[in-house]
């Protein structure tokens, strides 16, 4: 009996509700099955798997006739009738590989493509068959006869792979595969290697395609506008768009009232709408205000549409119709026929493609639609609804990798196959054997995905509507940094537009788009970063869907009248009207409960409009959607039990809660539909008070900090900051120096920061978990005192205690890699890495060659500085005069240091390249000691520099003999206002104490009241202060001082890559003015607001030394009577006019050489400008 | 006609507590700016011995050169004998015979497939100078009590990873690295003067007082159980953080205790790193800031002469 009272408490506790503690295991189910990166991997699975497919086989068959060719010589030849028929089959992708220059294919790991600057790429074949029809010989009744010849797997290029993706050859090894193989377990792939550099494609926001808009417009023509961009599914096809616009008042002078009108493509003026309607075959205004209106009793939209069928009156009949349509195409002076045609076809294939492009029975459908865009449009004029937000994010559809790829990779497969079509032409013209392999171009593809992912111009080479940006080199300076670059958003809107509504934070942003990670400037609010949670959908055939709305009684348009629309729900699906139902509830029920059950698919959006009567279903990719807890009479769907089995079983994880419909995925659209509870306990809550105004919850938030993206999530309490400083922090969070990768000793990245001694965090959030910042972080543990002190720490500087450094705080490493490779000139010449001498090379740089190894590069462990040469290489010279001795046979192209840099070889790596040249890369390290000017910042927007450091005795200490070792200024936080930067002290100082992580996850219950008595109970002052003494005197300081633990993060900006001074050094040789840059050591610009400043202290003399002597000062001879300049030569003492002939009175003038180079330019021009001395 | 010059104190000290790395001892009878001195002397002028100089010769490690000299650099030795060594920058009369460099040598490979910890115990000594040696060192291959100190961690191998390393141990001051610290801190604290008001403090109810105790983080007081009078536990405990008087201030009762630093009396700690006994270093931090002061002695002096001179 005691038993079974056990067991019924235990079956009470698994079926108990859950608390927010719980919801944790379903975020790390969630990212344990998507990781951070699946949005990038899922894109491209979906393009490996389907996407490639469907683009071969849309591409329609080669269908080839002979030609013949005008031959006067041989007239009589009988026209022959046969066709050659090429048609694209099964494709088939393989590992990824590569060719060496000895022919050898072998198969290739990210690693080493990273390393020989090889591209990852996998080799696409492609089963082709050629079918040749051969006509039956004169006069026999006998059908044709058919040869059919079949090319299995013809290899059509090389497709570059995502790393992680199902065809990587990293999918599904475990951490010790992975550590063998060269690659970092945390790295989360979802980027390419291309040429050895690891490239990001960035999702492109863009406007939801087949919508209907209405807009209001300020213009003085138009009041309303309705437009429908509409595109056919998977097709290269240019969006087709469709505006109906209604006249204004002011607009509508001549016309008799508010018209409305629409354009068509090709069509030059815009066209009444009853036109288009007649023209579609609805004659009469009966049908046709039934397409628009509905319901005949709907006197004030008729009224509305008044003037519109009056301005038609004239046009009363189909055929005339079409012909005035036809007449305002871009064909001219045809006959009415034709413009009748004309007319015909632009209506069934250009306007509304989406809806569709049949030939027959075509119109009912697009006059449905297109009736429905004027509905909409007059709802909005007559003002009973408000005018379409182009911002909602439901509106909004993202091109994540594979879209992006398939779009380019459909452009580059039509390439080739129209080049196989001309090449099989000809050989059927000189009436040639058709050998098809040699006929397909295998560069097409290859060069063309190659070059879009390794310069970002999306799009074929050489056309128009190039995208530049889409492919970005991956950012490797921090973990986060690299994530947070794998999650990012573009919108491609022009920078310089001042509209601010595209930029701004929107409502349905909400678990979405990180609402604080965001760049500052030009790009703010254009370049957005997905929260934790959202999920992008791929898209899933609308097929399923369309089927199950046929089995449950939808009516299609041409079954229904009218008059049935108004009493019924509209049904859409993708923006295209499929019919009307008449129990909409039922049908939306049970459409979520087969979402639920996955009978259909998960990313399925289904919403239910209520106002508009519309139930509008999409399945179509680039959604922005998030999981909820589902919510069924005020409880969670998930029980205790769920989480316990998610925590001890291995079989149960995310797919389970999905299908068991504990938590389902909700689109921004569907939001719109949705009651969602903030947390379980406001459900708990609503749940217990029966007189709770909410009592209709749907869905519940996983976790509301699950709103933050992955820079956000990094920082502690930013719920107790102001907005702007962790918008700040995402930013300078990218900059932190920690350790990006655990494998970075075996690559070879151009620039590498490595922290000696990273700390996690003491106090951290959740999130952090799943973007292992704990593994690999990215600071220290500092004591930070917040004190004036000496004041060497005043406008954003810091304190540092000297002792501190010298015992390793925020030391670091710093990579920089070097390359070199044998180019080869010609086909015989070729460079070549060897170390050049001073006898047979011509332009041997300043640095030294003496570090040189024999074989021409630098050994590991050597220090190397300056301009030093590190890599030797020499090409030769062509031999000027064949078989004469040559002082030079070779010119020096080495490599040599920065010349600001210094530091000890650390890794030389000799290997070929896929031209099978000799390809070397060096990675020179060196170490940067904190020092004054170098850059740190907390975890909430608050950056300073080193103004002092300070020994250990000189800096104030406690009684408990703790010593700081950052002391910044009291003056960085009232103004800022990052309160989060005092409660993660706080916190941190009682984690110390304790030896326990901190909770600063956002949106929890925990009251700062809380962690200062904890902190009492420490045995501290309970607000974080403690007494502390000068080091210098030894008194004791008036004021208590905020001393606490707190997170740094050292960013790369240091002084040392940026120091310069310059006193004489390389002049531009075009002006002789000083160079620019550091880099070349350039000079310091005196700029016009530098030179008005010293004008207006009438330092004359200093500014003509600025602008003039230390520039670009030039002495010329000037002819004094004709004032051109005159030939000297000083040696000899002699002075020559070429222009007067004479040799006297000429005089020496200064003058800046980009003047004389202006005379000069002039005198080209045929301008001779004469200088009166 | 100035004031009377003050009665000359002599300055005391009690020692309390005295171990190898940890010493307390009370300093009175004098100001803070000699509590100070001597402060700052111990850290950063007592001179010890530690590594400056390291040749590497084989380093197949993951971790590179300059990150292993840093690591060795920060191993405290122990420095007794550091009274006998020159500094690299210091003048000695008689420069042939300067003891200066000791050298260690270490030469490590992992063979095993386990990962091999390098530490300090790797380190084989010079030979001249058998007892300099990094602290609590137990030369590798002798057998080790399993529950003594484990050597300092410099870095792990994994099979076939070497380090091979000359490195040479130097003397020198806190001042200049933190390596030559002998102490990984020295605090003193003013010894504070606590008087409970008790006319006021008897205004004040059972519940009060008790809160008032209690408002202190530290356990300064108690309240007395047999009298039920507030009375001072440990006044050392007291950390000036204010918040008794805090308290009072709330309760309305401003005064109920006063509290103030003495300016006489320090309470000394000195925590070594194990490179000297703290005994040794309180007393050469002492020795190095008479030196300094005799310095200052002799300069004013040579000053002074010349300006007597010139005042007549």
């Amino acid at each position: 009996m005691f038993e079974e009272q056990i067991e019924d408490a235990e079956a009470a506790e698994l079926e108990a509700e859950i608390d927010q503690e719980d919801a944790w295991a379903v975020v790390s189910a969630f990212f344990g099955n998507k990781g951070l990166v699946r949005q990038q991997l899922d894109s491209f699975n979906e393009f490996i798997n389907t996407t490639v497919q469907e683009i071969v086989d849309e591409s329609s068959e080669i269908v080839v006739r002979p030609q013949s060719q005008h031959n006067p010589l041989d007239e009589g030849e009988e026209p022959e009738d046969k066709r050659v028929v090429v048609r694209f089959g099964q494709i088939y992708l393989s590992r990824p590989t590569m060719t060496e220059a000895d022919g050898e294919t072998v198969v290739l790991f990210p690693k080493e493509a990273r390393l020989r600057n090889l591209t990852y790429a996998a080799p696409l074949y492609v089963d082709v068959s050629k079918t040749t029809y051969m006509p039956s010989p004169d006069g026999m009744e006998e059908p044709e006869s058919e040869e059919v010849e079949d090319y299995s797997k013809i290899f059509i290029g090389e497709v570059p792979i995502m790393l992680r993706s199902d065809y990587c050859s990293l999918y599904e090894k475990t951490e010790k595969q992975l550590s063998i193989l060269g690659e970092c377990p945390y790295d989360q792939g979802g980027y390419f290697v291309v040429n050895g550099s690891e490239k990001v494609l960035i999702a492109q926001e863009r406007m939801a395609n087949n919508h209907v808009y209405v807009f209001k417009k300020a213009q003085a023509t138009y009041s309303h506008i309705a437009e429908c961009r509409s595109v056919l599914e998977n097709s290269t096809r240019n969006t087709s768009t469709m505006t109906v616009k209604m006249l204004s008042r002011t607009g509508a002078k001549g016309a008799t009232g508010q018209c409305i009108r629409c354009t068509l493509p090709y069509i030059r003026s815009d066209i009444p709408i009853l036109i288009v309607f007649r023209a579609l075959g609805f004659v009469t205004d009966k049908d046709v205000l039934e397409h628009i209106v509905y319901s005949l009793d709907d006197k004030e939209m008729m009224e509305a549409l008044r003037p519109s069928i009056e301005e038609a009156f004239p046009i009363q009949t189909q055929e005339v119709a079409l012909d005035w349509i036809g007449k305002r195409g871009s064909t001219v002076g045809v006959t009415k026929e034709k413009r009748i045609q004309y007319a015909r076809e632009i209506l069934q294939r250009e306007m509304l493609p989406h809806v569709t492009v049949a030939e027959h029975a075509f119109e009912p459908k697009k006059a449905y639609f297109f009736g429905y865009m004027v509905h909409r449009l007059l709802l909005v004029a007559l003002g009973r609804r408000g005018e379409d937000d182009r911002d909602h994010y439901a509106n909004k559809r993202l091109d994540l990798g594979g879209p992006l790829l398939a779009n380019l990779f459909r452009m580059l497969f039509r390439k080739l196959a129209r080049d196989a079509r001309g090449y099989v032409q000809r050989c059927v013209d000189k009436g040639r054997d058709v050998n098809l392999p040699a006929g397909i171009n295998k560069d097409t593809i290859t060069k063309g995905l190659r070059y879009s992912l390794a310069t970002g111009n999306w799009g074929m080479m050489g056309t128009a509507g190039l995208r530049a940006g889409v492919s970005q080199v991956l950012n490797r300076l921090t973990y986060v940094s690299t994530l947070s670059h794998l999650r990012r958003i573009n919108s491609p809107i022009g920078r310089e537009g001042k509209l601010a509504k595209p930029r701004q934070l929107h409502n349905s942003q909400w678990g979405m788009i990180c609402p604080a990670e965001t760049p500052e400037g030009q790009a703010c609010g254009l370049v957005k970063n997905l929260a934790l949670m959202s999920y992008i959908s791929v898209g899933c055939p609308s097929s399923p869907v369309l089927t199950f709305l046929e089995e449950w009684t939808t009516e299609t348009l041409e079954e229904i009248s009218a008059s049935v629309i108004p009493k019924a729900t509209k049904i859409f699906v993708n923006g295209i009207w499929v019919g009307v139902h008449r129990d909409p509830q039922m049908l939306v029920r049970t459409l979520r409960q087969m979402r639920r059950q996955v009978d259909i698919s998960t990313e399925v959006g289904v919403v239910h409009d209520l106002q508009l009567q519309e139930l509008r279903l999409y399945t179509d990719y680039g959604r922005c959607s998030r999981p909820l807890f589902i919510v069924k009479d005020k409880q969670l769907e998930i029980k205790k039990k769920h989480i316990i089995a998610l925590q001890l079983e291995e079989d149960f994880s995310w797919n389970e809660l999905i299908k068991a419909g504990m938590v389902e995925y909700v689109d921004t659209e569907e939001e719109e539909t949705t009651m969602i509870a903030m947390s379980v306990r406001d459900l708990q809550m609503a749940a217990e008070d029966e007189n709770s105004s909410i009592q209709t919850y749907t869905h519940c938030e996983i976790h509301p900090s699950m709103i933050l993206g992955v820079c956000a999530s990094i920082i502690p309490f930013p719920d107790h900051n102001q907005s702007p400083r962790n918008t700040y922090q995402s930013a300078m969070g990218k900059q932190a120096m920690g350790m990006y990768l655990t494998n970075y000793q075996v690559r070879m990245d151009t620039q590498a920061y490595i922290l000696y001694y990273p700390q996690k965090p003491l106090v951290s959030t959740r999130a952090m978990e799943h973007l292992h910042f704990r593994e690999l972080p990215a600071g220290h543990n500092a004591i930070v005192a917040i004190a004036c002190y000496s004041g060497y720490n005043q406008e954003d500087s810091v304190m540092m205690n000297q002792s501190s450094i010298d015992r390793g705080f925020f030391r670091s490493i710093f990579f920089r890699s070097y390359r070199a490779e044998e180019k080869k000139q010609g086909s015989l010449v070729s460079e070549l890495i060897e170390k050049p001498e001073r006898g047979s090379t011509s332009g041997m740089r300043h640095g030294t060659y003496d570090k040189l190894d024999d074989d021409g590069i630098v050994s590991p462990g050597t220090r190397v500085s300056g301009e030093d040469v590190i890599i030797g290489k020499t090409v030769p010279l062509p031999e000027e005069v064949p078989g004469q001795p040559q002082r030079f046979t070779k010119r020096d192209v080495s490599t040599s240091l920065r010349n600001s840099e210094a530091g000890m070889v650390d890794q030389v790596l000799v290997t070929t390249n896929a031209e099978g040249q000799t390809f070397v890369k060096m990675r020179v390290r060196s170490i940067r000691v904190p020092q004054v000017g170098d850059k740190f910042a907390s975890r909430h927007g608050q950056k300073g520099t080193i103004g002092i450091t300070y020994t250990q005795e000189d800096m104030p200490w406690t009684a408990d003999g703790i010593v700081p070792d950052l002391i910044i200024n009291p003056h960085a936080i009232p103004s800022r206002m990052t309160i989060g930067h005092l409660v993660e002290a706080l916190m941190s100082k009682v984690a110390a104490q304790l030896g326990k992580e901190g909770d600063a996850t956002p949106f929890i219950d925990l009251s700062y009241q809380k962690i200062s008595d904890m902190l009492h109970q420490c045995g501290y002052q309970q607000r974080g202060w403690e007494t502390m003494y000068n080091g210098h005197t030894g008194r004791q300081l008036k004021a208590q001082i905020f001393l606490n633990p707190t997170y740094y993060q050292r960013l790369k900006h240091m002084v040392d890559d940026k120091i310069h001074s310059r006193g004489r050094g390389p002049v531009q040789i075009l002006t002789r003015q000083p160079v620019e840059g550091r880099a070349r050591e350039g000079g310091l610009r005196f700029g016009e607001m530098e030179r008005d400043c010293i004008i207006s202290h009438g330092c004359a003399s200093f500014l003509k030394e600025r602008l003039f002597e230390v520039s670009d000062a030039y002495r010329v001879h000037v002819c004094e009577k004709c004032g051109t300049i005159a030939v000297a030569n000083l040696k000899k003492n002699q002075f020559h006019c070429t222009a007067c002939k004479s040799s006297t009175s000429i005089v020496q003038v200064y003058m800046p050489y980009a003047c004389k180079l202006l005379f000069q330019e002039l005198m080209a021009m045929a301008i001779n400008p004469c200088m009166q001395v | 006609m100035g004031e009377r010059a003050p009665p000359k104190r002599i300055p005391q000290v009690n020692v309390r507590k005295i171990s190898p790395d940890f010493c307390e001892f009370v300093l009175s009878d004098t100001d803070p700016s000699v509590a100070n001195a001597l402060r700052r002397v111990m850290l950063s002028e007592v001179p010890t011995l530690a590594i400056d100089l390291v040749e590497i010769e084989v380093n197949t490690t993951v971790l590179n050169d300059e990150f292993i000299a840093h690591r060795l650099g920060l191993i405290p030795l122990v420095s007794q004998r550091v009274g006998e060594f020159t500094g690299a920058y210091d003048t000695n009369d008689d420069e042939e015979n300067a003891l200066m460099d000791i050298v260690f040598t270490m030469d490590v490979k992992c063979t095993g497939d386990d990962t091999l910890d390098v530490t300090s115990n790797d380190l084989q000594l010079d030979h001249n100078f058998q007892d300099i040696h990094p602290v609590a060192y137990h030369p590798s291959g002798m057998p080790m009590d399993p529950e003594a100190e484990r050597g300092v961690l410099l870095v792990k191998l994994r099979k076939g990873q070497h380090l091979k390393l000359k490195a040479i141990a130097r003397k020198g001051i806190g001042k200049d690295h933190a390596k030559w610290q002998p102490v990984a801190t020295v605090t003193f604290q003013y010894m504070p003067d606590i008087r409970i008001n008790q006319a006021l403090m008897d205004t004040l109810s059972e519940e009060q007082k008790l809160e008032w105790v209690r408002s202190s983080p530290n356990p300064v007081f108690r309240v007395n159980p047999v009298t039920a009078q507030v009375e001072v536990l440990d006044a050392e405990a007291y950390r000036y953080d204010g918040e008794v008087i805090a308290k009072a201030k709330a309760f309305g009762k401003e005064g109920l205790v006063s509290i103030t630093p003495r300016q006489d009396m320090f309470i000394f700690r000195v925590e070594g790193t194990g490179a000297m006994p703290t005994q040794q270093i309180v007393l050469s931090a002492i020795e190095v800031l008479l030196r300094k002061l005799d310095t200052l002695q002799q300069s004013l002096a040579s000053e002074a002469a010349p300006m007597a001179v010139d005042n007549l």
